[in-house]
């Protein structure tokens, strides 16, 4: 890929502060901000191994953000970059959020809280969509891609197949059409 | 009371389950659900509530999730052991994934699964999306407020935070 070998190796504190706002700003998933804070704020990576990278982690168990911040950190420092990343990720968010959220539940019956909760999840759920369609963008042009993108949506979200049904069906068909494919 | 013991076994299963939570964490909800519910250690009501919350927290949603369930069962030390069994593990398999994956990065048969995959991987996200938006939806104001929010993202640099507040303004006003 573009230049891997960097001059300055990135500071641990970096590390830490960039997934420390990915967590913190995740609202409904941090996959939103992962993208924003490493791709368009740090460029720590493109757009193009970005989508690789959760590729992989989506490939594997766990939480993928979770993942990501895992790779972003190893690509740049290591296992200790892989350590300061997830610290800043989970260290302070889960205590705030433990606290905050253990609170909430006692009033969770209000009905302006439910509200607010339901418009926050309704605009989540929009900004997910749009980094979706974002990612989509440099494939537009190439129709097998959307296709296959295509299909995995659908599998999901109209035919409410279990996901590792939709990976196991639709993995050798993007390989395939990949494999096809001419530059 | 046998507290220590319950976060216990509570943290063993969420262990096992992290290790194979293959494309991500919510596919193994039905499975806490169950685990958690059976045992008395926390009911439909607030398994749903739990869910809801970790949902709009900022943050690691999963594992926020699985620690009010540890706080339940067995207080903050509960909640910090349910914490560590649900990321420990694909923390350490990432890794090593990772650097698997970095070493053969350059070989044709990587590149052109790479390239394969990639489209799969954005279908997956957008419905991920839909998903949450159909579960949030509760007439055309909420669909709207989606919409809105996916075609700002597209199209602007808005700041995501000036989204979000935009739509808990919305919903917080009774407009949904």
């Amino acid at each position: 890929m573009l230049d891997r070998a960097s001059s300055d190796p990135v500071p641990l504190s970096a590390l830490f502060g960039a997934f420390l706002k990915v967590s913190l700003c995740g609202f409904g998933g941090g996959l939103v901000w992962a993208r924003r804070v490493v791709v368009e704020q740090r460029r720590w990576m493109g757009e193009q191994e970005f989508a690789e990278t959760l590729t992989l982690c989506q490939l594997m168990p766990g939480p993928n953000i979770v993942g990501i911040t895992v790779c972003v950190g190893a690509k740049l420092r290591g296992a200790i970059g892989a350590i300061a990343a997830v610290s800043g990720f989970i260290i302070l968010p889960w205590t705030v959020g433990l606290a905050i959220g253990g609170l909430v539940l006692q009033h969770a019956d209000a009905t302006v809280l439910r509200n607010i909760l339901g418009g926050l999840s309704a605009a989540a759920a929009g900004l997910l969509i749009g980094t979706g369609l974002r990612l989509l963008r440099p494939h537009r042009s190439r129709w097998p891609r959307l296709l296959v993108a295509g299909l995995a949506f659908g599998g999901l979200a109209f035919a409410r197949l279990p996901l590792p049904v939709v990976l196991l069906a639709l993995a050798p068909i993007g390989i395939a059409v990949a494999s096809k494919e001419r530059f | 009371m046998n507290d220590l013991p319950a976060s216990l076994v509570l943290a063993a299963h969420l262990l096992l389950l992290s290790s194979l939570s293959f494309g991500g964490f919510p596919t193994v909800l039905p499975d806490v659900h169950a685990f958690a519910v059976s045992r008395g250690w926390v009911t439909d009501q607030e398994f749903a509530d739990f869910f809801a919350i970790s949902q709009v927290t900022p943050g690691p949603n999963m594992i926020l999730m699985m620690s009010f369930i540890g706080l339940k069962v067995g207080g903050v030390p509960g909640a910090i052991a349910s914490a560590l069994a649900t990321f420990g593990p694909p923390c350490t398999m990432y890794y090593l994934a990772y650097h698997l994956w970095e070493r053969f990065h350059d070989r044709p048969w990587q590149r052109i699964a790479r390239r394969g995959l990639v489209p799969l991987t954005i279908g997956l996200v957008i419905a991920g999306g839909y998903i949450m938006a159909s579960s949030a939806a509760l007439g055309w104001q909420s669909v709207a407020v989606t919409a809105a929010a996916a075609a700002l993202m597209l199209w602007s640099r808005l700041n995501p935070l000036w989204i979000l507040a935009l739509g808990g303004a919305v919903g917080g006003v009774g407009m949904l």
